[in-house]
């Protein structure tokens, strides 16, 4: 992940290379265990491997910290390196956007910055323009509104880069609203904006912005991150939308492959070593070779429905929550419906999994706790926020991170 | 592992954190500015942006108003590289318990700087003295920063709420001036219904300058909902008679609306139809030369031409019908000027995805009426957004 290392040669003094790799160390750090660093977390997985994770909480109980947002947002919070993220959007017209940065540990605010929007802020009455996750490293984190405003800022806060894609293409167009979330792949930070005019994936350099390559899209709007995997000594960025999922060479944007049957426009696939689980009238598996899918689905779990949200492949299930109230789970290989309960409030949130449990967090801010890797619908609790959450939470030190529309909470110890 | 002191180290640490904290010289500065203003598309320039930016945030609190003034002309994208680093000025000044200049206050009202500036100043000034809002308020009602304006008249309308009389007079006076200067729908219909309440009518569908008198040809067929991509006779030959349509010859036809927000309802007037287009020309008089924005909000896909010239066009379908959505820029000429509207219905078949309609009105850059400007109507001049029938169907 590391971006702006030194190379050998590079004309530097020869006096200060333990001071280069002090400064490399300090300042490009890889993603470290603890990091829930884009949407779903590390690659979209959902899973955090951390322990002792939580299991009751209520506003007054069990909250390590929480901090007040100056607006909503339907993204979610992200962590790296210590400092967790969060965007937002606010004002009448939902044109002034925010980064805002606090200590993982402590929720003290670190920084906040505003954007004004540069494109439109139409949209629909759910979403809001800081609908898109951000995504972070140690070298800080690169927002995308829903405007096509798209930044990235060092941890302290220093605006690295800035682009207006609206500015850049003005024919981006979506009165639905943008909700598709950036991605980093090795040195590039992947940027998905299909939508209804120029539609578009493209790749930036990390470290001005600067477009690597850029490969037209069907114009249709699709709220799809995209995933990135590496195969045979070549990054992929898997990208589902109308036609089917397509793989793009994450070094130039060539495709690679096209699996048809894997089309989306809302929820994201999830990516299990070599199995593909793809949403889409329940939850099919199939197993990716070097050049895609080799063979048919190997599962189909036709009764886990996700709407909004993205499935949880967790312990040998896949998991999901969707609009209807409905919690369901499937056996990962068989397909076989495990079960399927009907809560009382709609999901729009993806469910996450971290220490043997899983965690569906509804719109009325209510989580629901399942014991994970049994057959049954295993309560562990519900515990209430009171506040209205959209976004997925995130799983970092020990504690879950989630963003209601008034607050971002760090549930835990 | 040895521990001994290396001055080496020290030199480079000194070294780093001198060069980090070093205040920008007034010529560097100033260079540092012009490098953010001159940020231009596809990040072409962010390589040397992003240390400027960071050259003008650690020239720290006398570097904000420089770099507030430098929005004045600044792109969009050069404005937010630009407000961004003001924004961490005041951050961190404010964390180190300064306070800024009292120039600060002045600056909303200051037409010299850019609208989005007079606001950051705004809200700083503000977040500085609280009390400020109730001094430069009743200043900003006609501020052509609309997030200003709104507070403003917001602000305003709390005040004449406040004003009692007997006669009532001074309240009307006070929310008739604030229904002039609103350009928000919403505070347009609050101060309307406040209106009315003293028996006087204030017209919404005129302030907001609606286009209710067009001529309408159509319907023509396209073929997979592509009907904005394709140029019809009626954009290459405007003056003629009649047109082969989708149903046979059609010819210009007299339509007007009522709709208190302007709105041509293509379903009821032309068809429920599929893979159709209709054209809406309007004419509307200047008394002279004057820029002007078309606006237009459809849940279709539209086009906007002002006197035979595209201004804009958007294919997009059934998702929403924001007013303003689709804003199509140009001059008015002295005399008489021919706007026409193509409106497109593709071939969904949802239920969702049925209504086939526009609004269109003219208006300036913050929204508001233009002086001079009439809609002709069979010869008659008329305001924008008098809602009247046309003379063939009286």
């Amino acid at each position: 992940m590391s971006t702006n290392q030194p190379k050998p040669g590079d004309g530097r003094p020869r006096a200060f290379p333990s001071f280069l790799a002090l400064l490399v160390s300090t300042f490009a750090l890889p993603l470290s265990a603890a990091d829930w660093p884009q949407f779903k977390g590390p690659n979209a997985s959902g899973i955090s491997d951390e322990t002792a994770l939580p299991t009751e909480w209520s506003k007054d109980k069990g909250v390590k910290w929480q901090a007040k947002l100056p607006a909503r947002g339907v993204s979610s919070p992200v962590v790296a390196a210590g400092k967790a993220y969060v965007t937002c959007s606010s004002g009448k017209r939902d044109d002034r956007l925010h980064v805002l940065c606090f200590d993982a540990a402590t929720g003290k605010e670190l920084w906040h910055r505003q954007l004004t929007a540069t494109g439109p802020t139409a949209c629909h009455p759910m979403t809001c323009m800081a609908a898109p996750t951000p995504v972070a490293d140690a070298t800080g984190v690169y927002a995308l509104f829903a405007t096509g405003d798209l930044v990235a800022f060092d941890p302290d806060g220093n605006l690295r880069w800035y682009r207006s894609l609206v500015g850049d293409y003005p024919d981006i167009t979506n009165q639905v609203g943008m909700a598709a979330s950036p991605v980093l792949a090795k040195d590039k930070l992947i940027v998905p904006m299909d939508n209804d005019g120029d539609s578009f994936l493209a790749a930036v350099d990390v470290k001005y912005g600067k477009n690597v390559w850029k490969v037209p899209r069907p114009r249709s709007i699709n709220w799809v991150t995209p995933l990135v995997r590496d195969t045979a000594g070549k990054t992929e960025v898997l990208f589902a939308g109308p036609n089917g999922l397509t793989a793009y060479d994450a070094d130039n944007g060539s495709k690679r492959w096209l699996y048809k049957e894997g089309g989306g426009a809302i929820p994201t696939a999830s990516l299990v070593g070599d199995m593909l689980y793809v949403p889409g009238g329940g939850v099919s598996a199939v197993k990716l070779g070097p050049d895609g899918p080799a063979g048919g689905p190997l599962m189909k779990a036709k009764e886990v429905s996700t709407g909004h949200g993205s499935p949880l492949v967790y312990q040998g299930r896949v998991y999901a929550a969707d609009g209807n109230n409905f919690i369901s789970a499937a056996d990962a290989k068989s397909g076989k419906t495990l079960f399927k309960e009907r809560k009382k409030a709609p999901f729009s949130a993806s469910p996450v999994g971290g220490d043997g449990k899983v965690y569906c967090v509804n719109e009325k801010g209510v989580t629901t706790v399942l014991k994970a890797g049994t057959d049954e619908f295993d309560v562990l609790a519900d515990n209430d926020l009171g506040e209205e959450v959209l976004g997925t939470p995130a799983i970092s030190g020990g504690c879950l991170f989630i963003r209601t529309d008034k607050t971002l909470f760090c549930v835990g110890r | 592992m040895s521990r001994r002191f290396r001055p080496g180290w020290a030199v480079a640490v000194a070294l780093a954190l001198f060069a980090a904290s070093a205040p920008a010289q007034p010529d560097d500065l100033a260079k540092a500015i012009a490098t953010l203003k001159g940020v231009t598309k596809e990040g072409a320039a962010n390589d040397a942006a992003g240390p400027a930016w960071k050259a003008v945030v650690d020239a720290g609190a006398p570097a904000l108003l420089p770099t507030l003034r430098a929005v004045d002309d600044a792109n969009p994208t050069a404005a937010n590289w630009l407000l961004t680093a003001a924004g961490a000025i005041a951050e961190r000044h404010r964390k180190d318990k300064g306070t800024f200049s009292p120039e600060l206050d002045s600056i909303p009202l200051d037409a010299k700087y850019a609208p989005s500036a007079r606001r950051f100043a705004y809200e700083l000034a503000v977040l500085q003295t609280p009390s400020l809002a109730n001094t430069l308020l009743p200043k900003l009602l006609d501020s052509p920063e609309p997030n200003l304006r709104r507070e403003a008249i917001a602000h305003g309308v709390k005040l004449a709420g406040l004003v009692a009389s007997g006669s009532g007079e001074a309240e009307k006076a006070a929310y008739r001036r604030l229904f002039a200067l609103t350009r928000e729908k919403e505070q347009a219909e609050e101060l309307a219904k406040a209106l009315a309440a003293f028996g006087e009518k204030a017209n919404v569908t005129e302030h907001f300058a609606f286009i209710t008198h067009v001529r309408l040809v159509g319907p023509f067929h396209s073929e997979k909902g592509k009907a904005l991509t394709l140029a019809y006779p009626p954009e290459t030959t405007p003056a003629a008679a009649e047109y082969d349509g989708k149903e046979g010859k059609v010819t210009w036809q007299a339509q007007a609306t009522a709709d208190k927000y302007g709105k041509f309802d293509l379903n009821e007037t032309v068809g429920r139809l599929k893979n159709a287009c209709v054209y809406a020309r309007a004419t509307v008089h200047a008394d002279k030369a004057t820029p002007a924005e078309i606006r237009v909000g459809s849940p279709n896909a539209v086009a906007i031409y002002l006197n035979g010239k595209k201004l804009f066009g958007r294919e997009e379908y059934h998702h929403g019908d924001q007013m303003d959505y689709h804003v199509g820029k140009g001059v008015l000429t002295a005399g008489e000027n021919t706007i026409v509207v193509k409106v497109c219905q593709n071939n969904q078949t949802d239920s969702w995805a049925q209504r086939w309609q526009f609004q269109a009105r003219v208006c300036d850059a913050t929204g508001g009426p233009l002086p001079g400007l009439t809609q002709v109507v069979d010869g008659r001049k008329l305001p924008l957004g008098a809602i009247t029938q046309p003379e063939g169907e009286k």
